[in-house]
């Protein structure tokens, strides 16, 4: 009987997406038993609502990060749709649908220019998708100047604020995202080829995987996935602003860390990553409910996702 | 008789890996003056048992003797401190690191704290010289070719001053003219009383240099005794256990079918002007000293270098190929020397790389089709006898196995041209021969098959033809009948062959 406990805890320990769900499961339940108010089916579905725009972003991130790669510009690309969507959304069209496609098509165009960048310049990813970001970051202040727009598109307020059969949209359009890249992942040739292009890129390389292809088609993809999560965050808030993606940058990578999936690429998968974005809203949550000052819960915040690190997402030793 | 106190000995020694006894009970002796073979096949032991001299293991059970005092808790650092050194078969060099640096890395000599550059590359220079590097000692390592890195391995071996010379099959990717080197090297190490011990697959190498021959078979000793009077059919009945054979199979004359290769003035890296043609049902060799540019050839071929020539038909198209993928497109397939950095993913599992470049062909309306591809990959180990479960990394195999899904994966395509980069090295003597009469098999069913070899033998026993390669040219092409191992290394030396013409 023991015996058999140890195996399941061996099995779990080796598999990083069921240990971080146990992890959720786990913070979830001690904090319902202890603070009033967290088991709330409203708080529990706010905490969801969150992690579905963190799990989007780090949709991409996941797909970006397996091949090997790495994309510091979704921060900025949730911005620049935040900013623009409500700019280009053409009054008439009553649905918004266009607005939201155009900003999406933008979206995926800066990711395709990221692949771009690095497949046909040879720049290093972390030095073009930060180049791209600080870029776009510049284009903002000149195309915004600074102040908030509001946001009238109807389609995208539906999005962040509806919640059709009590569930909220956005958590059902993360719902959707998951099952797409899952299926990548596992499903499709595509999948197969980023992770053997994460773990040997020469010999997958010689294997006849086309490099260059399958980064314009990642990077976009990255692209296309921030893009949507700046849609989903606009509708919550009602307003885009300058600086307004930028705390999904990281969190974005933590979520994917978290999940398992290892920084260097070839392993892992979306799977570890969902929970992972849960885990990383939960704990701030949590560090919000403490009494504490902006900078020790900064502080806190840091310290707890290089414990959960240390549980979970460790890099396995070869 | 005096009997001479072994310098280094295993006495009995036990090493298992997570319940996998790999020795078990094995008793070896390295005396000094004498050069000692060390056989078996891939997965024997000899590796383990290396560790285990050079301290980078422990013995479960059993000793380890210098100078005949038993040493509890010996580990590297001890072992260097008592003279034994090791090159070993993964080369360990610093790719950014010069020569000189590389040499003495770990020993650097010292001076204020500092590392004294003018003693470091005084005493470098003695040792290159032994081992007859000539490059400059600032060059990095990561610019020589892999014949040359090893010839730094073993100068850096050297280097220590060491009294046991352990050598992992130091020959592998040595060309004809640098093993004469190396052979030339140990007879003088030995005479000057270290004791050497010697690992290799070639035995007639073995039969030259070495006096004493230790077998392994599944981690016990099947002989341990004076090699003096045992023939090499001898020793491959010791390492299997049972009668060989031939290792190479009979040559048969070629059914060549339509031309498939034919190049003019053809350039790629290292390779020049180049003019090459082959045809389909042949088996052509490549040879040469080892980096030549036979390899940029062979990349140049399959589109995964840059490449430019006057005139090129490659499958059927014409002009040099701008990818792998056009390459594959066009029928063209490569095996890679260097299987565990260029042919495999190491961390995946056997099933996925033997997928990886059918994933495409086999996917059903863009989504993969498992069941297919689960019939693949049991036809494909089947085929290739390929030994170990499909879900485990493909790095937990051995050597050989490991050069085999390196091969298979290429089947489901069903290449007509088949570029083989030294499929052969560092594999045991058993899987060569699967591996000969592979690609016999495959030459009878028509694929065009052209192999870049280091090992000389394999060029003369499997060609139709060889070219030979000197700086970059074509210099020879044997015909058949002029094929010998002299004529392939004196065509590489630049003494011309009668009658042979480009």
């Amino acid at each position: 009987m023991e015996q058999k406990a140890v195996s399941i805890l061996k099995t779990a320990l080796r598999n990083p997406p069921l240990l971080t769900l146990l992890l959720v499961a786990l913070v979830w339940l001690a904090a319902s038993l202890t603070l009033r108010g967290f088991g709330a089916y409203g708080h529990l579905r706010y905490l969801l609502e969150l992690s579905a725009v963190i799990g989007i972003v780090a949709a991409g991130q996941t797909l970006v990060i397996l091949m090997g790669g790495i994309d510091l510009s979704v921060g900025a690309i949730i911005t620049v749709t935040a900013i623009l969507l409500p700019l280009l959304s053409p009054s008439a069209d009553p649905t918004g649908l266009s607005g939201l496609a155009i900003a999406l098509a933008i979206a995926t165009g800066i990711g395709f220019l990221n692949g771009a960048g690095a497949a046909y310049l040879r720049v290093p990813p972390i030095i073009m998708t930060l180049a791209m970001a600080t870029f776009l970051q510049g284009l903002l202040v000149i195309v915004a100047g600074g102040s908030a727009v509001s946001v009238t598109n109807a389609a995208v307020l539906w999005l962040g604020q509806a919640r059709p059969l009590g569930v909220p949209s956005g958590v059902m359009l993360w719902i959707a995202v998951s099952a797409v890249v899952l299926v990548i992942i596992h499903r499709t040739p595509l999948g197969a080829r980023l992770l053997a292009l994460g773990a040997n890129p020469l010999a997958s390389r010689l294997s006849g995987i086309n490099v260059t292809r399958s980064m314009l088609v990642l990077y976009a993809m990255s692209g296309f996935f921030a893009g949507l999560a700046g849609i989903l965050i606009l509708g919550m808030n009602r307003q885009g602003y300058v600086g307004i993606g930028e705390p999904y940058l990281l969190t974005s990578i933590a979520a994917v860390v978290l999940g398992g999936t290892s920084i260097l690429g070839g392993r892992g998968t979306y799977a570890g990553t969902i929970p992972g974005a849960i885990l990383l809203v939960t704990t701030t949550a949590l560090i919000t409910v403490v009494n504490a000052s902006p900078g020790w819960r900064s502080i806190m915040f840091g310290s707890l996702i290089l414990a959960l690190l240390l549980i979970s997402g460790r890099e396995g030793r070869r | 008789m005096m009997k001479t106190l072994p310098l280094l000995e295993a006495r009995q020694v036990f090493k298992g890996f997570f319940g996998n006894p790999v020795l078990k009970g094995v008793d070896i002796a390295l005396e000094p003056g004498r050069v000692h073979a060390l056989l078996g096949e891939n997965g024997a032991g000899k590796s383990t048992l290396i560790n285990l001299l050079s301290g980078a293991l422990r013995p479960d059970s059993g000793e380890i003797r210098v100078d005949g005092v038993p040493v509890s808790r010996f580990h590297p650092a001890a072992a260097r401190a008592a003279g034994i050194a090791v090159v070993q078969q993964e080369l360990s060099l610093t790719a950014e690191l010069s020569i000189a640096e590389n040499i003495g890395l770990g020993a650097f000599p010292r001076r204020f704290g500092l590392i004294d550059y003018a003693a470091l590359s005084a005493r470098a220079s003695e040792v290159c010289e032994l081992v007859g590097l000539t490059e400059s000692l600032c060059t990095p390592v990561g610019d020589l070719s892999l014949g040359r890195r090893q010839m730094v391995e073993i100068a850096k071996a050297l280097f220590r001053k060491p009294r046991v010379l352990i050598l992992d099959e130091p020959t592998s990717s040595l060309s004809a003219h640098e093993a004469g080197i190396l052979s030339r090297l140990i007879e003088r190490l030995r005479g000057a009383g270290i004791a050497l011990l010697y690992i290799s697959h070639r035995l007639n190498e073995v039969q030259a240099l070495c006096s004493h021959v230790t077998v392994l078979k599944d981690g016990v000793v099947t002989a341990d005794q004076p090699l003096a009077g045992i023939d090499a059919q001898g020793l491959v009945r010791l390492m299997v256990g049972r009668d060989a054979g031939d290792l190479f199979p009979a040559w048969e004359l070629p059914r060549r079918g339509e031309e498939l290769i034919r190049l003019r003035g053809f350039s790629s890296g290292l390779a020049r002007d180049v003019d090459f043609s082959a045809s389909a049902g042949e088996i052509v060799g490549i040879g040469g000293l080892v980096g030549q540019g036979q390899e940029d050839f062979l990349l140049g071929l399959y589109g995964a270098m840059g490449s430019s020539a006057r005139e090129a038909v490659i499958a059927g198209r014409s002009g040099p190929l701008k990818s792998v993928e056009a390459a594959n497109a066009a029928g063209l397939a490569y095996v890679p020397a260097d299987r565990k950095r260029e042919g495999l993913v190491l961390p995946h599992s056997i099933a996925s790389n033997l997928l990886l470049p059918s994933l495409g062909r086999i996917a059903k309306l863009g989504l993969r089709d498992r069941g297919a591809e689960r019939n693949l990959v049991a036809r494909l180990v089947k085929r290739l006898r390929i030994k170990g479960e499909t879900s485990r990394p493909v790095q937990a195999l051995s050597g050989g196995n490991q050069q085999k899904v390196a091969l298979a994966k290429w089947l489901p395509l069903a290449p007509s041209v088949l570029l083989l980069n030294d499929p052969t090295r560092g594999v045991d003597i058993e899987t060569k021969r699967e591996i000969y009469l592979m690609l016999k098999s495959f030459a009878r069913e028509g694929t065009l098959i052209i192999l870049l070899s280091s090992d000389t033998p394999e060029l003369v026993h499997l060609c139709d033809r060889v070219t030979v390669f000197g700086e970059g040219r074509a210099v020879a092409t044997l015909p058949r009948e002029l094929i010998s191992e002299e004529a392939i290394v004196g065509a590489a030396m630049g003494i011309n062959p009668k009658g042979s013409a480009p």
